[in-house]
């Protein structure tokens, strides 16, 4: 086990590179799930003009890596003279990006309830808002919770990146360790079982909350 | 300056040289992740240990980051006496990770035919390679279409993280140009639409592809 000596000296420093993703990844996941649910709503409820906004949005966003964003943020932001801390700057490029895909989510979670459902809501006397608020939102959002669990374990994979912009994290850690110990094979093998460890931790999470969708109905 | 001509007419060549490598990346890595996935599916269906070594490498892979695979293959095989360059390294990390998701698209597909398929199949005195044939394949080939065309486009973006390890790919020629000449705005915009264009150019080869089947079905 000598080969694996640098990883003993080095883990401290990896699991505080890793506090620093799960921070980054959770100040990412709200305003993206805000966002998203926004995006989602519009495309659902919107007129034709809200609704090609979203379309044309969501094209862009589908279209481009979510490297070229964070990289190109990083160039222009100094630019346009908006003073955004790094950091905040990397959690709004998150937000935008991953807004995409969680509407994408959610429109799913509110289009898969059976017509029947909508029916009997409005049958039933129900204002479009109480309807929305104790029939279609309540499922909705159960039906796209586990979707939603695997978006957010894509989204701590996809954090890794921002190393690539100087932002200190888990991989940045393990790239700082590699610098000093010159053991690149150990330390990354070493930062991928801590991703594994956060990324199958929500996995799990994701299969058991579709299980108990599955059998709800 | 902001759309500077002369800048624009060098600016495109160089582009293209660098989107002819991701081209090149994404294709062969499509194309091997579905031999591969199609191995690691079956692999993961059958019985005995094959089973769960294909269970834990798509587990694996699926909740590590892409490019701690990459760097793990492209510095970690160095050291270990296997170096690799870095196209070959980005193509091997792409095609393991992909691989997983692929086989997971093929999983979801063989497991959406209803048992009563086979049932059926069997009880009019099919073979078991004409029931495949005529009966399964078809089914289990119209419903991985869309999923294995969202694979493509992701697929096409990731390849952007090969800039990481010094390919020169269409992300790694706009860094080198923004870092050169500072005209970020014209170098963003024009790697921006290659990526549009060649994700969108995924997106509808797919579609006719899934429209051609849909007439021969």
């Amino acid at each position: 086990m000598k080969e694996f000596a640098p990883l003993l000296h080095g883990y401290w420093y990896l699991l505080r590179g890793a506090g620093m993703t799960v921070l980054m990844a959770a100040g990412s996941i709200v305003p993206a799930t805000v966002c998203g649910v926004l995006l989602a709503l519009a495309q659902v409820f919107g007129n034709q003009a809200v609704r090609s906004i979203v379309v044309a949005y969501l094209f862009l966003i589908r279209g481009i890596p979510l490297l070229v964003l964070l990289t190109f943020t990083y160039y222009l932001l100094p630019l346009t003279g908006i003073d955004l801390p790094p950091f905040w700057g990397v959690v709004m490029v998150f937000a935008f990006y991953y807004a995409a895909f969680m509407s994408e989510v959610f429109r799913a979670g509110i289009l898969s309830l059976p017509r029947a459902q909508w029916d009997a809501a409005r049958s039933l006397g129900m204002t479009q808002r109480l309807m929305l608020q104790i029939v279609i939102f309540p499922q909705a959002l159960r039906l796209a919770s586990p979707p939603f669990v695997s978006l957010c374990a894509n989204l701590v994979k996809a954090t890794s990146l921002v190393s690539i912009v100087g932002l200190w994290e888990l991989t940045m850690a393990s790239r700082e360790i590699v610098e000093r110990t010159l053991a690149p094979f150990q330390i990354f093998l070493g930062a991928a079982v801590v991703y594994f460890c956060i990324c199958y931790t929500l996995a799990l999470y994701g299969r058991y909350l579709e299980r108990r969708v599955l059998q709800g109905h | 300056m902001i759309f500077d001509p002369n800048f624009i007419a060098r600016l495109i060549p160089a582009l293209i040289e660098g989107a002819e490598v991701t081209v090149e990346l994404a294709i062969l890595t499509f194309v091997i992740c579905l031999v591969w996935g199609l191995v690691l599916a079956l692999a993961n269906s059958a019985q005995g240990p094959s089973s769960w070594i294909a269970g834990i490498y798509i587990q694996a892979v699926r909740n590590t980051p892409l490019l701690i695979q990459m760097y793990i293959i492209y510095f970690g095989f160095s050291m270990i006496g296997f170096g690799l360059s870095g196209f070959n390294s980005g193509l091997l990390a792409l095609c393991i990770q992909n691989g997983g998701y692929v086989a997971e698209i093929y999983r979801g597909g063989l497991q959406s035919v209803s048992p009563r398929q086979y049932e059926a199949g069997r009880a009019l005195g099919m073979r078991r390679s004409t029931l495949y044939r005529i009966v399964i394949i078809p089914q289990v080939v119209a419903r991985i279409i869309p999923p294995m065309i969202n694979q493509a486009i992701s697929i096409t973006k990731d390849t952007s993280q090969v800039a990481a390890i010094a390919v020169m790919d269409v992300m790694k020629v706009a860094q080198v140009w923004v870092e050169s000449s500072a005209n970020t705005y014209d170098v963003f915009l024009g790697v921006a639409v290659v990526y549009l264009v060649l994700t969108s150019a995924v997106s509808i080869a797919g579609r006719l592809f899934e429209h051609k089947l849909a007439f021969a079905q």
